[in-house]
């Protein structure tokens, strides 16, 4: 299953939404996720949740691709759910409601990752943090760092799936809690090798904190000004609603 | 040419490279062999200043590795043993262009010759394909188009034939005696493999951080093998 995951993953496609600005896309992730965790009524969750329905399918993404990468979270989906039905289960609706959000969040941010390369994020990244230049935070510290937990999360699980799997060729048991530091020690010195391979990497294709060129180039153009219009309309109309 | 000129090299309290001196001539293919933990990655890092000599010196054409080393980079490119680390961004194009970036290159002849490096590989299928989802020997192939579209003067091979099966370890191969012959690019291969040298001219043996063999291939000898571990 982990080896199947496809979080973070950029998947080429020829839409629109793949050819918007970064930054239009970022800004409408947090303009999104925000307003998913105000969101009260189902009404007003139906509302939503068409929006981004009408989003995965401009974005041209593939449903079960979306589908595997909430899987990895439904254990925690169940836990919430299984803590409303003990203890409150006369607000078992808001805990619904809490899932719902969540599922949202994940959707949201998966549209971004799927329609956008890592080289334009960080080039995004670097442009919405300059300001940061002035108390002494480098951007593109920060943008490569962001970058490369997304392009490292499905190899971290790959690791930890080749482990799992040597354990449990070797009789191994998942049930018992003492055998998960066994799971947990391998991987962590994985992590730390490649984190060293990929600094010397790095270094030795004259990486330098300060950049100076682009492959790619990032302009607003007149489409990104129209789908923010839209963007912000339909968060207007959704705090406008009254039901 | 690159001069290693009494190279030591410590880490923690051992010594590692123990007082080394070599040659590497301009279009060269010079194999560094030796058994695991003869040293021979340590070295390799040297010609790519990814490692400073405890003392003495790498001068890579006039270039001293502790004094300049973006230009001394900019001549030795690295391709790793392991191509799942050493692939940053995401997509094939946009990571061969990596290195384009740092050298401060404009972005429309980046984009040229990104486009001439993705052709001259046979590997235009794998430009838009997201790294995770490659092969172990189209990641190798991507990791080496990251390093040539910097065009350096000499690349440092380590053991990068270790994670492919035997079609790709082939394939591999065969690219790296085109790249010598053809680009007249100096190639310096560190492996532990006798199979991966039958291509190099040269051959340097190491055993426990020291050169106990530095000349052409033919005159390799099983005494000299067995020496350094290397005999079946």
């Amino acid at each position: 299953m982990l080896k199947k995951l496809t979080f973070g993953q950029y998947a080429h496609k020829d839409s629109i939404m793949h050819k918007l600005d970064p930054r239009i896309k970022i800004f409408a992730v947090v303009l999104l996720s925000t307003m998913a965790f105000l969101l009260e009524t189902y009404y007003k969750f139906a509302i939503f949740s068409l929006f981004v329905l009408v989003l995965i399918i401009i974005s041209q993404i593939n449903f079960s691709s979306l589908i595997r990468n909430l899987r990895p979270f439904f254990f925690i989906f169940a836990f919430i759910l299984l803590m409303y039905i003990f203890f409150s289960r006369n607000q078992l609706d808001q805990g619904i409601r809490t899932i719902w959000k969540f599922v949202l969040f994940i959707i949201i941010a998966s549209i971004l990752t799927f329609t956008t390369t890592i080289t334009s994020m960080v080039t995004a990244i670097e442009k919405l943090t300059a300001p940061l230049k002035l108390i002494k935070f480098n951007p593109r510290t920060i943008a490569l760092l962001i970058a490369l937990t997304i392009r490292f999360v499905p190899a971290l699980f790959l690791y930890a799936d080749r482990i799992k799997d040597a354990r449990l060729a070797r009789l191994w048991s998942l049930k018992n809690p003492k055998h998960i530091k066994l799971l947990f020690l391998p991987l962590l010195d994985r992590i730390f090798k490649s984190a060293s391979t990929l600094s010397d990497a790095m270094v030795s294709r004259g990486y330098t904190e300060k950049r100076i060129s682009y492959f790619n180039i990032i302009r607003l153009k007149y489409y990104d000004y129209i789908s923010f219009t839209v963007l912000l309309a339909f968060i207007f109309l959704i705090l406008l609603i009254q039901k | 040419m690159i001069k290693i000129k009494n190279l030591d090299f410590r880490y923690e309290d051992e010594l590692i490279l123990k007082n080394m001196n070599l040659k590497l001539k301009d279009g060269c293919y010079t194999a560094i062999i030796g058994a695991n933990g003869s040293g021979k990655t340590t070295l390799a890092k040297h010609l790519n200043a990814l490692l400073m000599p405890t003392k003495g010196s790498v001068i890579v054409d006039d270039i001293d590795t502790k004094k300049d080393q973006f230009n001394a980079r900019k001549k030795v490119g690295f391709v790793f043993q392991n191509p799942e680390d050493q692939l940053v961004y995401s997509i094939v194009e946009e990571d061969i262009a990596f290195g384009l970036e740092n050298l401060g290159m404009k972005t429309k002849e980046m984009k040229t010759k990104v486009n001439e490096m993705i052709k001259e590989l046979n590997i235009e299928y794998l430009a838009k394909k997201n790294v995770n989802m490659l092969s172990a020997g189209q990641k190798q192939l991507t990791a080496l188009a990251g390093i040539l579209v910097m065009n350096p003067k000499y690349i440092v091979f380590d053991e990068p034939t270790t994670l492919l099966d035997n079609k790709n370890k082939a394939n591999i191969m065969k690219i790296i005696k085109k790249l010598n012959k053809t680009s007249k690019i100096g190639i310096i291969l560190v492996t532990n493999l006798l199979n991966d040298i039958k291509y190099a001219d040269n051959v340097v043996v190491m055993s426990d951080g020291k050169i106990i063999f530095n000349d052409k291939k033919y005159k390799l000898n099983n005494k000299i093998l067995k020496k350094a571990g290397l005999d079946a």
